[in-house]
């Protein structure tokens, strides 16, 4: 039984992969851009005067900039080629749900991502030598787990639109970088106004990057990171409820509207 | 004589409406409008927060400099797209093979362009007086409206070298997208260019908009015509090499594919 | 519910398509106007009709790939909407054209998702790709990505395909469009097997031609109706054993040669047309022997440019059929 779980997802993994031939929008996503925004950041810091940048949110942040583009573009692009392609018609037909081939494809997108959180910490570390023995170790990984379980629950959230219609599927694209100024990835969230920072609120990575960007800068595991991780989670999990309510509701949808043989 | 200058004229614009049109096939306005003004209105808000939290309260740097980058998509993606997208629409043989004169074809890609890039900060720029309470009342407006066409119309010469670029070989388009995403370092975008390394700052004086940015950021602060001169002439000059080269290879190209077949291969 | 395969009772189905962001303008097309028919276990049944009738919509429907706007559908006996997931489980599908497969991946692996996607455990799913692709004739090709497949290799993999699990009942629609005759008769062949294996199969297309070979019954459609349905034999006798003879006469000739036509009796239709000066008059009649003797003093004259005579073919009748239907 697990077994045969664990296949479907190898198969799933396989094919996604060899989808997509090397792409440089891969690429630009989870490096070029990240390294773009570092930069920006660190000059625009040395130009208010500072004397080093804050690498925490320039560097690291710049990765999680990474991982989010990466996430949306790669789910994206998976998704419109099965349309492309005629074969999400087909995957909809067979016994296996679409929400079980999104939820794998979805969890390979977020775990790929990692590639660029791991080369932005590389170099805030070797580069830009980053202090490490502050770094509280358990928090951030506890941390890191909790941002990659809101990933995957937002891609798969945002999965949901990209089925229903290519419309709301273009809403998809434009959210991308409105999320990211949201959730404080390149700046703690205490620099938005506040009503931006009451709309962030309902992001499950914002309180996961948070309790991340504490536990980098040392903080120990206090009440205070509890309830961000609580929270990361909780929130989270109403995504996924939200998904799978969706999920029935998109998939009747698609079957009326005939959405999915248009190309 | 006055046929063929009509001729010409009518191929101008009807090539310009043609290519612009096969390029932005927007389903609807919100399509229109999200991917113009969505995408660089949140990126600049990135880039404003991040300001914001190294110390930086002031904005307005930013936000002129990003409105300032708008033309660039349409200059350098745009016809970078438009050029180097004939290739997948097939289009290019027609082309080629028609007795056109080359010029007129050529520079009537870029006509909608330059018009749809100017228009897109004539429309940003009272927004930002609205949301970040630009101060325009020193503004040389007649200067201003000189220095964004200019930039519109230097920008789409380096989207002619990256088009034809994009024709010879499948990955032209990662350079353009490569370099659409450095413009938020090397031009001057969010911070003056003088911060840049070295190596840095030469390659951004090298590139076409640099100069105008930097000319219309005065401009808007008030300056006069002697003060930004130097800037504008740099520009123009420029702008003009980048054009040059881009007709030049564009040209190369085509006959270089006409006796290989090259193209067509691809 | 009895031993059908399918049943279905006043399918119908209406598209509503939306159009403009500003003021959303409302467009519906009615694709399935009001569609009955069975079809038995074990039957090839062909639903036939032109561009646009609703025969990929009607499949669509009975593969639970679409839900019908009224009317009900049962697929072996199964509830298509209380039991969607059982019915998928045993139906298979293919739709006509070159979509539905991954081109970047090989057959092999192609298949092999897809088994995954049906459950399939590996060893049946390895010996089942060797058997289907020798069955649809692609064996050695297995490796090679499916990009590089000719239009007819493609279409017999999406056979293959939508045999993996070994379905009961095979939804097939236009198997054969767009590839050449040699491949279309591969894959006819392939299908033949499978009824003798027992399969039911739901088939639609617009060659007369190969619904006549192929099929037990056929549903005529046309703009969303069932406009005949017999067996092919017995749609032929329902127009009547005519002969067609077919005239291409001048100009001059034309207007004495119609005043005589009318004279006749049993002359079933008469239908005129002109093409590059030439005029052909296509007359369907029991008694052909009158036509000819009518003819005989144009024939002396050479004012006939030609002259066809033949029995009524399936082409016929649906052409006669569809356009009684126009009327
Ligand atoms: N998803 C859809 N949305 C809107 N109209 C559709 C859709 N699918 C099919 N139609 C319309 O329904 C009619 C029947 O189409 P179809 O079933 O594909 O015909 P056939 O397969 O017989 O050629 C056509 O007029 C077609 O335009
Ligand atoms: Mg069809």
């Amino acid at each position: 039984m697990i077994l045969d779980q664990l296949r479907l997802v190898s198969r799933q993994v396989n094919v996604q992969l060899r989808m997509r031939t090397f792409n440089w929008y891969t690429v630009a996503l989870f490096f070029l851009q990240p390294a773009v925004f570092s930069a920006v950041g660190m000059i625009l810091s040395r130009a208010a005067g500072n004397q080093a940048p804050d690498l925490v949110y320039t560097v690291i942040g710049g990765g999680i900039m990474g991982m989010w583009s990466g996430l949306v573009f790669s789910s994206t692009y998976d998704i419109r080629s099965d349309r492309r392609e005629g074969t999400l018609e087909l995957i909809v037909g067979s016994p296996t749900s679409l929400r079980k081939v999104e939820a794998i494809r979805t969890f390979s997108n977020v775990m790929a991502g990692l590639v660029s959180l791991l080369a932005a910490f590389l170099a805030a570390v070797f580069i830009f030598k980053y202090p490490l023995q502050q770094v509280n170790v358990p928090g951030v990984l506890i941390s890191l787990i909790l941002l990659l379980f809101g990933l995957w629950s937002l891609g798969v959230f945002l999965a949901n639109f990209l089925v229903w219609s290519r419309l709301s599927g273009s809403l998809v694209d434009f959210l991308e970088l409105p999320v990211a100024v949201l959730c404080g990835f390149m700046y703690p969230i205490q620099i938005l106004p506040n009503w931006m920072q009451g709309i962030s609120a309902i992001f499950p990575i914002r309180w996961a990057l948070q309790a991340m960007q504490a536990s980098l800068q040392g903080s120990e595991i206090n009440g205070i990171i509890w309830q961000k991780w609580g929270l990361a989670l909780a929130i989270s999990l109403v995504f996924w409820s939200i998904s799978l309510w969706l999920d029935r509701k998109v998939h009747n949808m698609i079957r009326l509207t005939g959405e999915l043989s248009s190309i | 004589m006055i046929k063929s200058v009509i001729r010409i004229v009518r191929l101008y614009f009807f090539q310009a409406w043609f290519s612009y049109r096969a390029l932005f096939a927007w389903s609807t306005p919100f399509n229109y409008f999200a991917s113009k003004m969505g995408f660089p209105f949140f990126s600049m808000l990135m880039f404003i927060f991040m300001g914001k939290y190294v110390g930086l309260n002031d904005p307005i740097y930013i936000v002129i400099g990003n409105i300032l980058l708008l033309p660039s998509l349409n200059g350098v993606s745009g016809m970078s797209m438009t050029i180097g997208g004939e290739k997948q629409f097939g289009a290019l043989s027609y082309l080629l093979g028609s007795p056109a004169p080359r010029a007129p074809l050529f520079m009537g890609r870029a006509f909608f362009h330059i018009l749809d890039g100017f228009i897109t900060v004539l429309v940003a720029l009272p927004l930002a007086i609205l949301i970040f309470h630009l101060d325009m009342s020193q503004t040389n407006f007649l200067l201003v409206g000189f220095c964004i066409l200019l930039i519109s119309v230097t920008a789409t010469g380096m989207g002619f070298i990256m088009g034809t670029v994009t024709l010879v070989s499948r990955d032209g388009w990662m350079i353009t997208s490569t370099l659409q995403i450095a413009f938020y370092v090397v031009i001057g975008v969010n911070f003056p260019v003088d911060l840049l390394p070295p190596v840095l700052r030469a390659f951004s004086s090298s590139l076409p908009m640099t100069r105008g940015i930097q000319a219309a950021r005065l401009a808007l602060a008030g300056a006069g015509w002697s003060e930004i001169a130097p800037l504008v002439l740099g520009e123009i000059l420029i702008g003009a090499i980048y054009i040059l080269i881009g007709y030049a290879t564009f040209r190369f190209t085509e006959r270089a594919s006409m006796k290989s077949g090259m193209l067509d291969n691809l | 519910m009895g031993s059908f395969a399918i049943e279905t009772r006043s399918l119908s189905k209406t598209f509503v398509t939306k159009r403009g962001f500003w003021r959303r303008k409302t467009k519906s097309t009615l694709a399935v106007e009001d569609i009955s028919f069975n079809v038995n276990q074990g039957e090839l049944f062909g639903i036939l009709g032109p561009n646009g009738a609703g025969k990929t919509t009607t499949v669509k429907m009975l593969s639970t790939l679409l839900l019908p706007t009224s009317g009900s559908i049962s697929i072996l006996g199964l509830d298509i909407l209380k039991n969607t997931l059982e019915i998928r489980k045993r139906i298979g599908f293919t739709f006509g054209g070159a979509r539905g497969l991954y081109g970047r991946l090989s057959a092999r692996d192609n298949l092999r998702y897809f088994a995954e996607l049906y459950g399939l455990a590996p060893e049946i799913t390895r010996k089942r790709i060797v058997e289907l692709l020798e069955m649809v004739g692609l064996t050695g090709r297995e490796e090679d990505r499916v990009e590089t497949f000719s239009s007819g290799m493609q279409q017999r993999l999406h056979l293959a395909r939508a045999l993996l699990h070994n379905p009961e009942l095979i939804f097939l629609d236009e198997p054969t469009v767009g590839i050449d005759p040699v491949g279309a008769r591969e894959l006819r062949a392939a299908i033949k097997t499978l009824i003798a294996r027992g399969k039911t199969i739901l088939l639609t297309t617009h060659y007369m031609a190969e619904a006549e070979e192929l099929c037990d019954r056929i549903a005529i459609v046309n703009k969303g109706n069932i406009v005949a349905m017999d067996t092919p034999s017995s749609l032929k006798v329902r127009i009547g054993r005519e002969t067609v003879i077919e005239v291409d006469v001048d100009q001059q000739n034309l207007e004495s040669l119609k005043i005589q036509l009318v004279k006749l009796d049993h002359l079933s239709k008469v239908e005129y047309s002109a093409e590059k000066l030439i005029n052909r008059i296509s007359i369907h009649t029991s008694e052909p022997e009158n036509i000819l003797r009518l003819l005989g003093p144009f024939l002396q004259a050479k004012s006939i440019q030609g002259l066809e005579v033949r029995n009524q073919t399936m082409e016929d009748v649906y052409v006669a059929i569809i356009q009684g239907e126009k009327k």
